[in-house]
């Protein structure tokens, strides 16, 4: 069993990545209001919230608009999901954007933010209104964010593949800079190896983001830098396959690949890591100074998006070994077939 | 001796998220699904996970193909 540990530990990450990743819910949110607009006078307005409990306890339900609170009026709660909610909203509130609060003590705060446009604004109201609690709920879940939803669970499926593409494209790098210093062929073959599974990845990157930028953005490709960059990789990874069957001689294809793949590896961090990060990117930590806090990652996506990442690459390292494995044999038995 | 440990993970792998993520979409009241864009949004989870195994599955079946090869070779030459 020597040897096999990191192949075993792979697996065990991966289940507990999907388990726990697919079987932990949404923290609750309020995800629609009936109004979009509101003024001062009485109002009425639907609320529907995404996994909160509103009929085990009716909720507190409030309107903040720049810091002052209107309490609702009156609280109809028709299910877990679903309240009516009655203003008087006053005149002479500060700011453009209303947001929708409610709290209960099994959901704790949740809210719409900017849910209405707001009329006739005066600089009249002063201090805070109406009185809230905000007491955090307890319990392991995922942050329920606007227009991601569930889809923030693909970050366990999505963004590992990427990070098992550089890993593998780290190892043909090192591969092919081994063979222009020993001329080695053993090592033309691991990198070789190691760009095809890496490719494998790359591929499954880009369709996992095709079908999230759907659901999220609108869009199956969007001209976002990081999605060019990922595209323009794969093609010049692509062609460093069609100048190695271009080259009949595998001395000379070793060391013309080898000087290729050290070109593409430095070209794909460039397209992948610098570009997108000068400019403006839908992809979270672009556009600016990224750093790993700016993620957005809190601690519950963490602890699984880590176990992610490391089981994802160890797989990708296991499908590398036996891409490779089974070259070694190939080339070993196309030699005894030349003899 | 590989391929026989891969191939039934991916298979345990998938039957895992099969169920549990339609589990995860029954915390969803049905008209909020038909709302799939307003809220919810898990088809595209499972749309993702299946990208993902057919993707493996898809690279396994091409490994399988020149392992194939290579057994053929072995046996011609005996």
């Amino acid at each position: 069993m020597k040897g096999w540990w990191w192949k075993g530990l792979s697996v065990v990450l991966l289940l507990y990545v999907v388990l726990v990743g697919l079987h932990t819910p949404l923290g609750p949110a309020l995800v629609y209001a009936s109004l979009d607009r509101i003024a001062p006078g009485p109002i009425t307005v639907g609320a529907t919230g995404y996994n909160t409990h509103f009929t085990k306890e009716t909720p507190q339900v409030w309107l903040e608009n720049d810091g002052y609170r209107v309490c609702a009026a009156a609280v109809d709660v028709h299910s877990d999901v679903l309240l009516q909610a009655t203003f008087n909203v006053p005149p002479g509130l500060r700011s453009n954007m209303t947001s929708l609060w409610a709290w209960d003590a099994t959901d704790g705060p949740v809210v719409l933010r900017d849910a209405f446009f707001t009329e006739e604004l005066g600089k009249d109201l002063q201090g805070a209104g109406c009185t809230v609690s905000t007491t955090e709920r307890s319990g392991f879940s995922f942050p329920n964010r606007t227009i991601l939803n569930e889809t923030i669970r693909n970050l366990f499926f999505h963004v590992p593949m990427w990070f098992t593409m550089m890993v593998l494209m780290t190892i043909a790098f090192v591969q092919s800079l081994l063979v222009l210093r020993k001329g080695n062929l053993a090592h033309d073959r691991m990198a070789l190896s190691a760009v095809d599974t890496s490719l494998l990845f790359a591929a499954l990157g880009l369709i996992t983001g095709s079908i999230w930028a759907r659901a999220t953005w609108g869009d199956w490709w969007t001209s976002d830098p990081k999605l060019n960059g990922a595209a323009v990789t794969v093609l010049i990874y692509a062609a460093y396959l069609i100048l190695r069957g271009s080259v009949p001689d595998p001395h000379k294809r070793a060391r013309l690949a080898a000087i290729y793949n050290i070109f593409a590896y430095v070209l794909m961090m460039v397209f992948l890591m610098v570009l997108p990060r000068l400019t403006d990117s839908l992809h979270p930590g672009n556009g600016g100074n990224p750093a790993f806090s700016q993620y957005d990652l809190d601690s519950s996506l963490r602890a699984v998006f880590y176990p992610a990442v490391t089981g994802w690459v160890l797989l990708g390292v296991w499908a590398y070994t036996l891409h490779l494995r089974t070259a070694r044999l190939i080339s070993i038995a196309d030699e005894a077939n030349d003899r | 001796m590989k391929l026989t440990i891969v191939k039934p993970l991916m298979a345990v792998m998938a039957l895992l998220a099969w169920p549990v993520s339609t589990f995860a979409a029954s915390e969803a009241p049905g008209w909020l699904q038909e709302r799939m864009f307003a809220s919810g949004k898990i088809n595209t989870v499972v749309m993702v996970v299946g990208a993902v195994l057919i993707g493996i599955a898809i690279w396994m079946f091409a490994l399988d193909r020149r392992i194939g090869k290579l057994e053929k070779n072995a046996k011609d030459k005996k």
